[in-house]
């Protein structure tokens, strides 16, 4: 059962991820994200990690493609008119897929087989948001307020670039 | 003595940031180069205290994010000293910079130009002292997302535009090979810092090895980017064009150092694994000498016919990040890792030299061509010698800190039995003087432009010229004290 729900989302996360670049509509392609990403959170629900699952719709699936998709109906964005390929772009993209792809069937598909992660169990995994915060805060204390200084110089950067008229 | 602890340096650079950007806003009429100014002080200031700080992380963390070891004192050092530089070069350029932005004022807008590099600071302080992939990812978007906004910032040039737009594309293409790359050495290992994925690696069992492997591929890969190594480093011409010419300094020091630890601490996690698969160090070697190989040659072939000054010194960054390489590549000799760090600071003072004498043309000018350079021994010959000192010492000419840096990797390259490699860089710096000398010629044998108008330069930015050049030739012939620090 388990496994067929894993098939199921894992394509549906494909096929619409797929669609995003190859739909000509902008509208279109930001709504098969919206998809895509419900398929990812599903795969997260899977893996017990309920709290990143329920991010990924609210956060992603939410709040981000609505402002995606506000970014495209004031941008007016037509539809992307079909473009001459360019073949020595095409065929140097084509080649670095190639070898990208074939390196992950490589590896992933390695001869002997995987069998058992050879290390020491994780600290148990962490479902809740208590969890989640109290780890932030204890254990990653560090990197976490380096984010805080991410995003302060994100806000000040947005601003500097998105004013129009400085004073 | 007080014990300081060493985080306390970034924490303070940190508050440095914020206390500007607050002063920016309270004084909006102030003239903005008093911000610049205040943060050249106060990175001053936190330089001055690193040599009171303890060897005491101030820390205590498990897992241990952050490490304090003299690498990563040297450079904190070293960061603090290229945004300093980075900020007086940005007042040199405000007018500029000022044209570019859209203000009521000619004063508005630029105070940020000037603060942003603070944070930046602050980032690239965390990231050479990083010890776990958590920390190295978290610092470097810190840093990556800073240089975003700075390339971009001059929004009514469609240079900088251009610049902003692919450094960002490319950029997240690489934060993704990194964050997946991660993701396959945090599957294999169960770890995130370096310690403990060293302690791992050698326990891993062979279908495992593969995928640690491939992971470590994909970091490669990302940190490949960040330091403009050849076949990642085609972002490298038209951003370094682009972006505004401090920022460009900034971008091709600073963020290159920071990468270069970076690369530095992961290679070393793997190859000074203990009993590590004698093959699988062999391969990485390989790699690391392949990459060397191909970026020393692009670097240096590309920058032959290039005639834009900021071009051709985009160019000249990725022929240094070949040069460094070779030095990665060679890690098996003991010279190895002190000869990264000299390089770098050789690789510090000759780009700023040749950035801060860019500027002051290039504002006259109003472009960045070589021809502009044109009788620049007449018409400035403290300028035309801080342009001198630069591009011999760039070419790699003795008693200069440039030809000394090329030394000690060479030596290094010599004792790990990377004979290839040593022919192609002997080779390459044959072609360097070609291109540098391209711009020396133009200063001193070719005759001004009729009616060229004087340049003005002010007594700091001479100030700095002048010791910028005494730098460059003092630890030319007398390396120690860098060498010393490094230990």
């Amino acid at each position: 059962m388990q496994l067929a729900l894993f098939w199921t989302f894992s394509l549906l996360m494909l096929v619409f991820a797929l669609a995003v670049v190859f739909l000509r509509n902008p509208v279109a392609s930001a709504l098969s994200l919206v998809v895509s990403f419900i398929g990812l959170a599903a795969l997260f629900v899977s893996l017990d990690a309920f709290f990143i699952g329920i991010i990924q719709v609210l956060v992603y699936a939410g709040a981000v493609m609505v402002l995606f998709l506000f970014i495209i109906m004031l941008l007016d964005l037509r539809s992307e008119k079909t473009r001459k390929l360019n073949l020595a772009a095409l065929a140097g993209g084509g080649l670095v897929l190639v070898g990208f792809l074939s390196l992950l069937v490589r590896v992933v598909f390695a001869k002997d087989g995987y069998g058992e992660i050879p290390r020491e169990a994780l600290t148990g995994p962490i479902t809740d948001v208590v969890g989640v915060g109290v780890t932030l805060f204890k254990s990653f204390t560090l990197p976490f307020q380096v984010v805080g200084v991410l995003l302060l110089v994100a806000t000040v950067g947005v601003v500097l670039l998105s004013k129009k008229e400085l004073k | 003595m007080i014990a300081i602890p060493s985080v306390t340096l970034e924490i303070l650079v940190v508050v440095i940031g914020i206390f500007l950007l607050m002063a920016e806003s309270f004084f909006p009429a102030a003239d903005k180069r008093h911000i610049g100014w205040t943060a050249v002080l106060a990175l001053g200031f936190v330089f001055v205290m690193s040599f009171f700080v303890t060897g005491f992380s101030g820390l205590q963390e498990n897992p241990a994010f952050y490490v304090m070891d003299p690498l990563g004192m040297f450079f904190k050092r070293f960061m603090l000293v290229a945004t300093a530089l980075t900020i007086i070069l940005a007042m040199d350029y405000a007018p500029v910079y000022a044209r570019f932005i859209p203000s009521a004022t000619p004063q508005a807008g630029v105070g940020e130009f000037f603060v942003l590099p603070v944070f930046a600071c602050a980032g690239l302080m965390w990231m050479v002292s990083a010890a776990d992939f958590i920390m190295i990812f978290v610092a470097l978007e810190l840093v990556t997302i800073t240089f975003y906004v700075l390339v971009a910032s001059m929004r009514r040039n469609n240079g900088s535009l251009e610049a902003g737009v692919k450094y960002l594309i490319l950029g997240a293409l690489s934060t993704g090979f990194l964050v997946y790359g991660i993701t396959w050495i945090f599957g294999v290992t169960g770890q995130t810092a370096l310690e403990g994925i060293q302690q791992i690696v050698p326990r891993v069992k062979a279908p495992f090895q593969l995928g640690l492997f491939f992971g470590l591929g994909l970091v490669l890969v990302a940190l490949g980017f960040k330091i403009a190594a050849a076949p990642f480093q085609f972002w490298v011409p038209d951003v370094y064009q682009g972006a505004p010419t401090p920022v460009t300094a900034y971008l091709s020091v600073a963020s290159k150092a920071a990468g270069f630890v970076v690369l530095l601490r992961v290679v070393e996690t793997f190859l000074f694994a203990p009993d590590l698969d004698a093959a699988w160090a062999s391969k990485i070697v390989s790699v690391l000498a392949i990459l060397a190989g191909l970026t020393l040659l692009y670097g240096n072939l590309a920058a032959l016919p290039q005639n834009n000054l900021k071009r051709l010194l985009a160019y000249s960054s990725v022929a240094h990040a070949g040069y460094l390489l070779v030095a990665l590549a060679s890690l098996s000799s003991p010279n190895a890792e002190p000869a990264i760090g000299f390089y770098l600071v050789g690789y510090l003072l000759m780009t700023f030299l040749a950035f801060f004498v860019l500027v002051q043309v290039a504002r006259v000018a109003g472009r960045d061509e070589i021809a502009d350079f044109a009788g620049l021994g007449r018409r400035s010959p403290v300028l035309a010698f801080g342009m001198l000192v630069a591009m011999l010492s760039l070419a790699g000419l003795p008693f200069t800190v440039g030809f000394y840096g090329k030394f000690l990797i060479f030596v290094a390259a010599w004792q790990s039995a990377q004979f290839v490699l040593v022919g192609i860089g002997a080779l390459t710096v044959a072609c360097g003087f070609y291109y540098y000398l391209k711009v020396v010629m133009a200063m001193y044998w070719q005759p001004a432009p009729d009616g060229a108008p004087a340049i003005s330069v002010t007594p700091v930015t001479k100030f700095i010229i002048f010791l910028l050049v005494a730098a460059i030739i003092v630890f030319g012939v007398w390396p120690e004290p860098i060498l010393a620090a490094l230990r």
